[in-house]
């Protein structure tokens, strides 16, 4: 991990730690109702300020808190048109699978290129900790997954083009 | 598997099993490119029906298609090709070599059908360049072969050389922005010593080539490219160098085609890899419940 | 270029099939194995191989993944060293989506030679596969191949197609019962009006690899197998199964047929070893009418298993929802390898017509009345192309011009996501 980079992730895991408190709450508006206040934005008053956390301006996380819930989206690092089409593929390969990561939302919140939802649900069976290691761990590598994508995309047109030109020698 | 093979491989096990064993036959299958086969055996077990539709047959035509497949195939080219299709071979098993090395070459070569229909063009522009070569200067006709809907493959000789031009559409954008990456890589890679004598590549996109500037309803569009082959005398002197020579850059396209679809193939293996990894994290966080057996008065668990 | 016929690709437990729409054969058949490089045991769960750092350039390295056969190249090479063998798919389901997605790549590359981009493609499931997997294969077909258009068939929906093209069938139905026996399992599978009724499917443990275990252990015990090598034993056992085995009447009569005249019923099968390219021959007998009636008698060779086929067909159809009962009784179609034995279809409509007949007096009896029952129509369907049933009615389905409207094209995809593939519209059927 760079040393740039460790400041960064660091604020954001003190910012969700200290985010993470969450209790059960059901809907004021609705009876027996119970869903993430954050998703249905129904009553102001127990929606918290979201804040942004920004390391330059493409790569940034938006925290969304609320009584019952929260949503952490991202934005991840997309230099080129190569890293933009492979994040995009990489993320909806995840969302795809959403059903098993289990606080994954199938879609990202506008601006971003993928959130996810922590409800006070997620908070009782998981350990809070962990989950807030995953989302630091999924940030750091997810860079690095791409990245390592890309020079292997460059690895293997480099050896297809050579196959195939080699091939004229014979 | 990194190289295509020319040969179709469904005629030659088809062909191969006949031969052994004949018996009646109707199938209709393709290959690359939008070419169709229909392989049949319309009078008796042993006389087969090899007819070949290719979408730029009267281009073909133009460059002298028939003379290449006369010498390739001889009499077994019929003079009317059936119905719907283009060209058509009869081949007799009866009358084909005996089991051995001359009847896997026959078996091979009829297997090679779309390939020697499609080096017409290339074998004109290699015989234009030697002329032209002899005379000092000057330039040969373009020879254009639409052999997609939206793609086509242009060959122009001149004395010193023979320039081959595909122009390419991706039609996704994934494939368009890997097909970039690929292309980059064919023009850098003859920096290699071990490939200098490989043809030099050119890779344009949106404005078409030089040599194809004065083409009227060109598509000019962003995903338009064009891949710009140079083959050299050296790449097509000698008849066995020019036969690979040809083989290999008409599989240019599906190669290239190929290996981006398998590149993506590879992504989704790297992703679900990496989906696992991160699915063994998140699991870490889940606590174990722990279940409490309840009993009910009588004894027995309670199961709700 | 809707011209180019749609390639149909029914990958099954053991064997593969693959063709173009419109033959009456697939083109290829070859076994669902891929030999990768490594062994084959971690597979699963280490990922693949993440490539050594670009720079090297000289070295091949970052292509480790296009190094591998599929099919009977696969087999061939099982012994190379370094060479591992696997089978991405597990009773019917795929297991490994990594191979699997190597394996579609090498089939449409290298034998099939179609551009993918040009193709509708119609692939096949198991009954009750989970809808998950159909969405990965839609994102491996979509994303990967960029295919024109995908249809997903129940292979069971398949074999009743394709039942059509028998004589005896004069209405294009999609209800019927299927009996899909292949080389590791049969399935028993109902269909009112090509859906699956999901609930009353079952299971026999007994199909084509026992029949030639059984005609193995029959063999050996009358000392035929002395003078065949070993090695070949299995392979003479497959070849008298396929090509001497029918189903008789009546044991009991069969039997006596075969004392009294011998040398009117055995049969010779002789071979040449391989090996040593010397010749040997054995007496075919009793196996002939034996190796079949593992179906209609399993006590014969399994002792965990006895419930006879013709019982199992009335259960599953007895636990079909009522209304649907006659037309499951009336169109009983078979398909795979395993229903191919002369007469099978006879002595299934025989056995199952007995139990049918006499539950309906055992009812006229119990309840008293004196309105005779109207009887119930049973009809087992064999037909020339049951070998290959589901690649063939998938063949006959992607030969209509519905299939391209029911087909979910490269465009819906793209609009929906892979979600669109849970569900498929059944077309063919005349009613």
């Amino acid at each position: 991990m760079s040393n740039v980079l460790r400041p960064y992730l660091a604020a954001v895991r003190s910012t969700l730690t200290a985010a993470l408190t969450l209790q059960d709450f059901s809907s004021q508006i609705v009876e027996r109702h119970n869903k993430p206040e954050v998703e249905v934005g129904g009553s102001k008053e127990v929606l918290l300020q979201p804040m942004t956390i920004s390391r330059n301006e493409n790569e940034r996380v938006l925290i969304e808190a609320s009584v019952n819930s929260i949503r952490l989206s991202i934005k991840i690092k997309q230099a080129d048109e190569i890293e933009r089409i492979l994040c995009h593929k990489f993320t909806r390969f995840m969302m795809q699978r959403a059903e098993s990561f289990i606080v994954l939302r199938r879609k990202p919140v506008k601006g971003y290129d993928i959130s996810f939802l922590i409800t006070n649900n997620h908070t009782d069976t998981m350990l809070k900790h962990k989950i807030v290691d995953f989302i630091i761990q999924f940030m750091e590598e997810v860079d690095k997954e791409i990245s390592e994508m890309k020079l292997s995309l460059n690895a293997r047109a480099r050896v297809v083009a050579e196959s195939y030109l080699q091939a004229f020698n014979s | 598997m990194i190289l295509l093979e020319s040969n179709n491989y469904i005629i030659q096990t088809t062909l191969a099993e006949k031969l052994v064993k004949p018996s009646s036959l109707d199938v209709q299958f393709v290959d690359f490119d939008g070419v169709r086969f229909h392989l049949s055996t319309p009078e008796r077990k042993t006389c087969l029906l090899l007819s070949m539709s290719i979408k730029c047959w009267d281009e073909l035509v133009k460059y002298g298609v028939d003379n290449v497949l006369r010498r390739e195939y001889g009499d077994r080219l019929q003079a009317a090709a059936e119905p719907e299709y283009n060209v058509s071979l009869e081949l007799d098993l009866e009358k084909f070599p005996p089991a051995g090395e001359e009847r896997e070459a026959l078996v091979r070569s009829i297997s090679l059908l779309k390939r020697n229909a499609l080096a017409a063009p290339f074998e004109l522009a290699f015989e234009t360049q030697k002329q032209l070569a002899a005379g000092g200067s000057g330039q040969g006709d373009l020879l254009a072969l639409h052999y997609r809907d939206e793609e086509a493959i242009y060959v122009q000789a001149s004395s010193d050389r023979v320039t081959v031009i595909f122009s390419t559409v991706f039609r996704e954008e994934t494939d368009r922005i890997f097909g970039k990456v690929f292309l980059q890589e064919f023009v850098d890679a003859r920096r290699l010593s071990t490939i200098q004598s490989a043809p030099q590549v050119l890779y344009t996109t949106r404005d078409p080539p030089l040599e194809l500037r004065h083409l009227p309803n060109l598509a000019q569009s962003e995903d338009v490219g064009y891949v710009t082959f140079i083959l050299f005398p050296r790449h097509f002197a000698n008849p066995s160098v020019a036969e690979s020579t040809i083989s290999h850059i008409q599989n240019f396209r599906d190669y290239l085609h190929y290996h981006i679809k398998c590149s993506k193939a590879y992504m989704h293996s790297r992703m679900r890899h990496r989906v696992s990894e991160f699915q063994k994290v998140l699991n870490r966080a889940k606590t174990e419940v722990a279940v409490v057996d309840r009993k009910t008065v009588s004894g027995r668990s309670l199961v709700r | 270029m809707s011209l180019l016929a749609p390639i149909i690709c029914d990958n099954g437990t053991g064997f593969s099939k693959v063709g173009y729409a419109g033959n009456s054969d697939p083109s290829f058949v070859f076994p669902t194995a891929i030999a990768t490089r490594g062994p084959a045991s971690q597979a699963t769960r280490s990922g693949p191989a993440v490539p050594s750092k670009p720079g090297h350039l000289a070295s091949k390295r970052g292509v480790e993944d296009l190094d591998f056969f599929i099919g009977d190249e696969a087999l061939a090479n099982a012994k190379t060293p370094g060479y591992g063998i696997n089978y991405p798919i597990r009773h019917g389901q795929i297991e490994n989506w990594d191979y699997m997605e190597r394996y579609w790549e090498q089939t449409i590359f290298k034998y099939l030679r179609a551009e993918p981009e040009d193709h509708y493609f119609l692939l096949t499931e198991p009954p009750l596969n989970p809808p998950e997997n159909r969405e990965q294969t839609a994102e491996i077909f979509f994303e990967s191949f960029n295919i024109k258009g995908l249809y997903i068939a129940v292979q069971a929906v398949l074999a009743l197609a394709a039942s059509w093209t028998s004589s005896r069938v004069n209405d294009r139905t999609l209800t019927g019962t299927v009996i899909d026996s292949g080389d590791g399992v049969t399935h028993v599978i109902p269909c009112a009006e090509g859906y699956v009724i999901g609930s009353a499917i079952k299971h026999i443990p007994i199909a084509g690899r026992d029949i030639t275990q059984f005609v193995l252990n029959l063999m050996r015990e009358r000392g035929e197998m002395v003078n065949v090598p070993p090695e070949e034993h299995l392979k003479v056992a497959g070849k008298v199964k396929e090509n001497y085995s029918y189903v008789c009447q009546d044991i009991v009569k069969e039997f006596r047929k075969y004392d009294a005249e011998p040398y009117k019923y055995f049969e010779r099968y002789e071979d040449e070893y391989s090996v040593t390219g010397k010749n040997y021959s054995v007496d075919v007998g009793y196996e002939r009418f034996l190796a079949p009636e593992i179906f209609f008698n399993p006590e014969i060779y399994s002792s965990d298993f006895l419930t006879p086929l013709p019982e199992i067909v009335d259960g599953v159809i007895q636990q079909s929802p009522i209304d649907v009962r006659r037309g499951l009784y009336k169109n009983i179609v078979l398909s795979g390898g395993s229903t191919m034995f002369q007469h099978f279809g006879q002595r299934l409509k025989r056995d199952l017509k007995q139990i049918v007949d006499r539950r309906l007096v055992d009812n006229a009896l119990a309840s008293g009345t004196q309105v005779k029952s109207s009887g119930v129509e049973v009809e087992v369907i064999s037909h020339k192309r049951q070998r290959y049933a589901v690649w063939f009615g998938g063949s006959l389905l992607a030969s209509l011009p519905e299939f391209y409207s029911s087909c979910h094209t490269k465009a819906q995809y793209d609009e929906v996501g892979p979600s669109i593939c849970r569900r498929y519209q059944i077309f063919g059927s005349a009613t």
